[in-house]
């Protein structure tokens, strides 16, 4: 069986597998099984406007995911892409609401450079520390995340609160109609645009600039890498900088299209999803573009299983935490089960 | 006085689960494997003391259901790492998410909400021997010895030699016959055992309650400070102190400066000293071996 092909049914059990291994305790805890996987299916694609549901929540979580699997490809588990989304959509309401009255045609635009340039700084810490005394890039960047989330409940309960807003969660402001790039709903063209141009850039700097390619390699063997003469220091912080910079660019999608504001602990699960996406792919952007359509499909399920199966919505939370555990597994017993090729070594 | 006594017994109170789960990280350091789970198994143990107090009415039942579960959890990481030859990395992460996600699904499928879970009581109190400190629990009591146990027991035994040498060199451990898989086996599982604790002073050492995602990242930084503290008992019970130092100082800071810094920054403290200790401690991984794991993430 080709590689490619083989990476596809390997990946593909690995899911199914956690998912009826999820089936399966749920079950146990008196939670019917076979009726949350309908309303998953029914959630996530079947209902009228469910697919577009879907689409919603895959967008910004594809752009994230590209940027993970740029880092992970580079040899780094930078794994704060969390933190970097935050302050990324933190950057971009700053700039809103610094600019607040200029046209949409300014503010939009430079709202998203500032959220590249915030997500890219988040990212830039860890990755300095990294190459320069070797911190541990997996800490630094969950840290990162921890305070990031911090900074979020400082900027949406002080400088930008929304004066009128009432209930637990602190927000900013919703964004004026004129500063937004899709409704509540989520899919627009210009949000689809600019995931396309990321898919492109993306693959084309990894399959087809000498410089990806070689992030590529010092990812597999950094060894032979350093024998090549390859830049380790620019190599490093590039990885990070861009892992961060995609980041930053999904939380400013995410303020300037369906959410419209930033909140405390808003969508807290999206950068841990956007890791699982990258791996479950297996680093290829082509590839992370159908998995984010399935992970987005599961986000906006999470909405319908109360509802429909009587589970809460952290439901989701286990799936994903359990794909997690088993994505990775290069089980030598499975690979020979469905002929994959030769037994790892 | 009162107010040193205070501050002594706020560090207490927040550093001895860290250093229980600590000592977990560490145990796991030493036989090779990157502890990212502790956050889920310290969780569980913090769910699993709480819901059994409240469900069986006895703490020694609550805390060796607390036990179980941990080591369960640890069985379950060891399985993925071992048997499935999963990245210890990712699966750890993993397994903290299913922690964090699992033990709100439990409470809430037993208890019909989210909401915090009280217990009626906790863990047992030190008495009224120890004046001041009084209310603390017989497990602040007992973390020095438990330390000094895996002080002995890592650094002092045959058998914490034999466990080292898997850490740094499986093959060389195997070809003295000692196997590497039931050696990381037994460290997963003591460290489950440790996390039950910690968890389990957590949740009922003085609070009584459980609410979801409640270790709010203290396993991960007791991972931290398994390296901060060069994988050894005594630095990483060290470092365990000096991150929840930071923490209670911030708390303190707070009641005197709180219309100079936000109090958000306070509560941040904890993780940018965690930071600073993996920064000091630098180049414990390495920068080769580092990305050489990283690169198991593709297929080839």
């Amino acid at each position: 069986m080709p590689d490619r092909a083989a990476a596809v049914v390997r990946a593909t059990f690995f899911v199914v597998a956690s998912l009826a291994l999820c089936g399966l305790l749920f079950e146990l805890a008196g939670y019917p099984a076979l009726v949350m996987y309908d309303s998953i299916l029914e959630g996530a694609f079947l209902r009228p406007g469910a697919g577009e549901q879907s689409l919603r929540w895959a967008l910004p979580l594809f752009i994230t995911a590209t940027g993970v699997a740029v880092s992970f490809r580079c040899g780094f588990f930078n794994i704060g892409a969390q933190g970097q989304f935050y302050i990324g959509a933190i950057c971009a309401a700053f700039t809103a609401d610094r600019l607040a009255g200029a046209p949409g045609a300014i503010v939009v635009p430079l709202g998203f450079v500032a959220a590249m340039a915030g997500g890219a700084l988040w990212a830039l810490w860890p990755g300095y520390l990294r190459l320069r005394s070797g911190a541990d890039e997996v800490i630094t960047t969950l840290m990162g995340n921890f305070v990031a989330a911090l900074v979020l409940v400082y900027v949406t309960s002080g400088p930008l609160k929304d004066p009128s807003g009432s209930g637990q969660q602190a927000s900013s402001p919703m964004l004026p109609a004129s500063y937004r790039i899709s409704d509540s709903y989520g899919v627009s063209f210009t949000i689809l645009a600019i995931a396309a141009v990321v898919a492109v850039v993306i693959w084309l700097f990894v399959n087809r600039t000498a410089f990806g390619v070689l992030a590529g390699l010092a990812g597999r063997n950094p060894v032979m890498a350093r024998f090549q003469g390859a830049p380790p220091w620019r190599l490093g912080l590039s990885s990070f900088l861009i892992g961060g910079a995609l980041a930053g660019l999904a939380g400013a999608v995410e303020l300037f299209g369906p959410t419209g504001r930033i909140a405390t602990g808003f969508l807290p699960a999206h950068g841990f999803t956007a890791i699982l996406i990258a791996l479950v792919a297996n680093l290829s952007v082509v590839a992370m573009a159908v998995v984010s359509l399935f992970f987005g499909g599961l986000v906006s399920a999470a909405i319908y299983l109360p509802i429909l199966a009587g589970l809460p919505a952290s439901a989701i939370e286990v799936i994903n935490a359990s794909i997690a555990l088993f994505i990775t597994a290069r089980a030598g017993v499975v690979e020979r089960f469905l002929r994959l090729g030769k037994p790892p070594s | 006085m009162s107010e040193v006594h205070e501050f002594v017994l706020a560090i207490l109170r927040s550093a001895t689960p860290l250093i229980y789960v600590t000592m977990a990280g560490v145990i796991a350091q030493r036989a090779g494997v990157w502890h990212l789970g502790l956050e889920g198994v310290m969780i569980t143990g913090a769910c699993a003391t709480v819901v059994g107090i409240v469900l069986t009415g006895s703490f020694l039942v609550a805390i060796l259901i607390a036990m179980a579960a941990c080591v369960l959890a640890s069985l379950l990481l060891w399985f993925v790492i071992d048997g499935l030859k999963a990245n210890p990395i990712i699966a750890g992460l993993g397994l903290s998410g299913l922690g964090v996600g699992g033990t709100a699904l439990a409470v809430e499928s037993i208890f019909g909400s989210l909401a915090a879970v009280g217990a009626p009581f906790g863990v047992p109190r030190v008495g009224s021997h120890f004046g001041a400190y009084a209310e603390l629990s017989v497990f602040v009591l007992g973390m020095p010895f438990v330390v000094l146990a895996m002080w002995v027991g890592l650094c002092r035994t045959r058998f914490g030699l034999r466990l080292a040498a898997v850490g740094e060199h499986p093959f060389a451990a195997r070809s003295v016959g000692t196997n590497p898989a039931r050696m990381r086996l037994v460290a997963l599982c003591v460290g489950g055992v440790l996390c039950g604790v910690g968890g389990a002073e957590l949740a009922a050492g003085s609070l009584q309650l459980f609410a979801q995602n409640m270790t709010a990242g203290r396993g991960f930084m007791s991972f931290a400070a398994a390296i901060f503290g060069g994988g050894h008992p005594f630095g990483g019970a060290l470092a365990a102190t000096f991150f929840s130092l930071v923490g209670v100082a911030g708390i303190r800071l707070q009641l005197h400066w709180s219309a100079v810094v936000p109090h958000d920054v306070l509560l941040a403290l904890p993780y940018l000293a965690t930071v600073l200790g993996v920064w000091i401690t630098g180049r414990v991984r390495g920068g080769a071996s580092a990305a050489a794991q990283a690169s198991e993430l593709r297929d080839p």
